[in-house]
């Protein structure tokens, strides 16, 4: 499922190490920053001891922390954000030491460290690692390029072809190349967001690339060829999932290539949608759970990412009333039903004997990275073009 | 000095003094909140906003400094790249036209109000036309998606009604952006012009009508003249409302609307991506500095127009 993400913003982000400190842009413009900070504020001063994290929607579930809280006797109070955007501006608005941990989208690992507002820890008192799929017991964006880990990845999903069953195959839907098919012309819906979208457009001129977001400028240059190709067939650019949900139920859209919408419809009792990887390869969302470098609870900071790395917790923080997801501990599906297993595709794979559909999904999948080779200005530049063509 | 000049001076002292409400010293009182009001909310995030835009990004960080480069990169891609010229036409055009749409239709609710209701319903139709009002916005949005949709209500009503050579087609182009901006602008637009049309001091109606006018006539020649300032005001307000709104061109003109100008996004619209999508808060400040240029652009050229308009109806 694409992750809700809005560009409604209070005020602009405060942050500046390099500059001005926090505190003294605060100090200056302390009317301003109250607002951003107010929530936090209110309940320190509510409940001193608690521990404080900075997350997307979901994990301040009951469902969820309960569990945590009882077996620590600590009150865990959370900010919410949608869009790592705004995590960034909540967590330079406010004092530091506010955040013991945070969660994160993998990629923006490295720009937290930038910020040196998280730090490194030890994965060896983490046993549920051992049961996380392979690929998320160790990948780079965790390690932020400098070989610590920075944080265990605890929710996930795709970013494939959603489409409607009744306008294209399955067989079709497994090849990126479908979207040109001349039935989609003015019926693909696209996430209008440039990461997931151009990691996409990536793997289809270069199929099965591990690092999408590390091409050279020859490769880049394919890839807007192909982005700009693909604009015929595009009708809307939803700026999070649920507008592009709304346009396949309405009909305006067949197909889009912004992951498992089809989780959302199958809930809504739509059974005409499906979703998967294309052959080529898709882009893979991953959160992850860091610790704050100001924290003042690091122990029980790294008690609550261990936490969250088990299967208990990560089936319910996956299947929320926010959104549903999928979760790297593989022993998630002890403590599912059948139809949350089908649903989440947690069932045997016909075609590869011995491993789920999931596995194949996440084996056919790369990580959501930033651009490497190139600023990210220039891939920003080109989404732009691609929509204003 | 006798004592009656003396009390008479005090007299003529306390009135130079008091010669309008406005010399009480209350008034800086009243005036305080306003002004604190303006200062914290408007004036210094506004200040903040602007300085922010000069700001320059290093490891993914603001750095604070006095630097023109976002302007510069905005510049260079008017046209070429983001093309956030387009975006910038693309919104003109839209707002001037969603604005003239939501001006006449407004201007005509607010007429049946003021002339056509009876005065002691007047409040009553008011509260009704601007009833809408109190809905969500993106409420109304995606109801006007479910409408205006390939399977929509329209749509269906069409196929049922065995109308099928007709299929209306609006969805994810900018009429459709219009419809949700109207829908939101007509509430406001109504009560504007609404006190507008009632403060038209009847007599002169009254007065053309006996004089032979027809009722065009007293329309054309009294009432429209009469409103001028207030369809001026409505419209500049219009204009800048649909200049800043991004939703309506998100949800029902799919980001990218078609247009007479082309499929391109409305500058708002591309802001918003801008902010979320990046994290170069500085750019994006540069690209509301210049949203929020064009919207005083638009409040100095209608000020201009109303103060004319005034002008001619005083002279």
């Amino acid at each position: 499922m694409t992750k809700k993400r809005n560009g409604k913003s209070s005020l602009p982000g405060l942050s500046s190490r390099a500059g001005l400190s926090r505190r003294d842009v605060l100090g200056g413009m302390a009317a301003a920053a109250a607002f951003g900070t107010f929530t936090i504020i209110s309940k320190r001063a509510e409940a001193a001891d608690a521990l404080r994290i900075l997350c997307w929607p979901g994990y301040e579930e009951k469902d969820v922390i309960e569990e945590f809280e009882d077996t620590h006797k600590v009150k865990v109070e959370f900010k919410i954000y949608i869009g790592g955007e705004q995590m960034l501006q909540f967590f330079g608005q406010t004092q530091p030491g506010t955040f013991d941990a945070i969660i994160s989208d993998a990629e923006y690992v490295q720009k937290l460290l930038a910020r040196k507002a998280v730090e490194a820890f030890s994965t060896a008192d983490m046993p549920e690692l051992a049961n996380y799929h392979p690929k998320f017991r160790d990948f780079a964006p965790m390690r932020a390029g400098e070989g610590k880990v920075y944080g265990i990845p605890t929710r996930f999903s795709f970013y494939g072809i959603s489409y409607n069953t009744d306008y294209l195959s399955a067989d079709e839907a497994a090849d990126w190349n479908s979207l040109f098919l001349p039935k989609l012309t003015g019926k693909v819906g696209v996430f209008d967001w440039y990461l997931p979208t151009m990691g996409n457009a990536s793997l289809a001129v270069t199929p099965g690339n591990q690092t999408p977001y590390d091409i050279s400028d020859a490769q880049l240059a394919s890839v807007k060829e192909w982005l700009l190709k693909l604009r015929p067939q595009v009708s809307m650019f939803g700026s999070s999932s649920q507008p592009i949900v709304q346009a396949m139920i309405a009909g305006d859209v067949y197909a889009s290539p912004t992951g498992d919408l089809d989780v959302d419809l199958k809930l809504a009792g739509y059974e005409n949608f499906s979703s998967t990887i294309p052959k080529q390869g898709g882009i893979r969302w991953q959160e992850v759970a860091t610790i704050c470098t100001d924290s003042t609870k690091k122990d029980l900071a790294k008690e609550w990412v261990k936490y969250m790395t088990g299967p208990k917790v990560q089936s319910k923080l996956v299947y929320t009333k926010a959104f549903k997801a999928r979760g790297p501990n593989m022993k998630i599906v002890d403590y599912w039903d059948a139809d949350q297993k089908k649903l989440l595709s947690y069932v045997p794979d016909p075609e590869h004997p011995g491993q789920m559909i999931v596995e194949t999904l996440i084996d056919r999948s790369m990580p959501r990275g930033l651009p490497a080779q190139q600023p990210d200005t220039q891939w920003i530049e080109i989404f732009n073009e691609f929509k204003t063509t | 000095m006798s004592d009656g000049t003396a009390l008479n001076g005090v007299v003529e002292g306390r009135a130079r003094r008091l010669r309008t409400p406005n010399d009480s010293p209350l008034k800086w009182l009243c005036l305080a909140p306003v002004a604190v009001w303006f200062v914290l909310l408007f004036g210094l995030p506004l200040a903040f906003l602007v300085w922010i835009g000069f700001w320059r990004i290093e490891d993914f960080q603001q750095v604070p400094d006095f630097s023109l480069d976002n302007y510069r990169e905005i510049a260079g891609n008017l046209f070429v790249k983001s093309r956030y010229g387009l975006a910038m036409l693309q919104s003109f055009w839209v707002a001037a036209t969603t604005a003239l749409v939501a001006v006449a239709f407004a201007y005509g609710i607010a007429l049946a109000i003021a002339f056509a209701v009876p005065a002691k319903r007047q409040r009553l139709a008011l509260l009704f036309a601007v009833a809408p009002f109190w809905s969500s916005y993106v409420l109304r949005l995606y109801s006007w998606q479910t409408i205006l949709s390939k399977n929509g209500v329209v749509n269906s009503v069409l196929k049922a009604a065995g109308i099928d050579v007709v299929r209306l087609d609006v969805i994810y182009t900018q009429i459709a952006t219009r419809i949700g901006l109207v829908h939101y602008l007509t509430p406001i637009l109504v009560v504007i012009l609404y006190v507008t049309v009632a403060n038209i001091d009847r007599t002169l109606i009254e007065a053309a009508r006996e004089l032979g006018a027809t009722r065009w006539q007293a329309f054309r020649r009294v009432i429209l003249p009469l409103s001028k300032v207030g369809l001026i005001t409505a419209g500049s307000f219009a204009v800048i409302i649909a200049l800043g709104d991004a939703l309506s061109g998100n949800l029902l003109g799919g980001g990218t609307g078609r247009s007479l100008i082309g499929k391109y996004p409305l500058f708002a619209s591309m802001l918003m991506t801008d902010y979320s999508s990046s994290t170069n808060l500085p750019r994006t400040s540069a690209l509301a500095t210049i949203l929020i240029l064009m919207m005083i652009l638009v409040l100095v050229t209608g000020a201009i127009f109303a103060g004319r308009a005034q002008r001619r109806i005083s002279g």
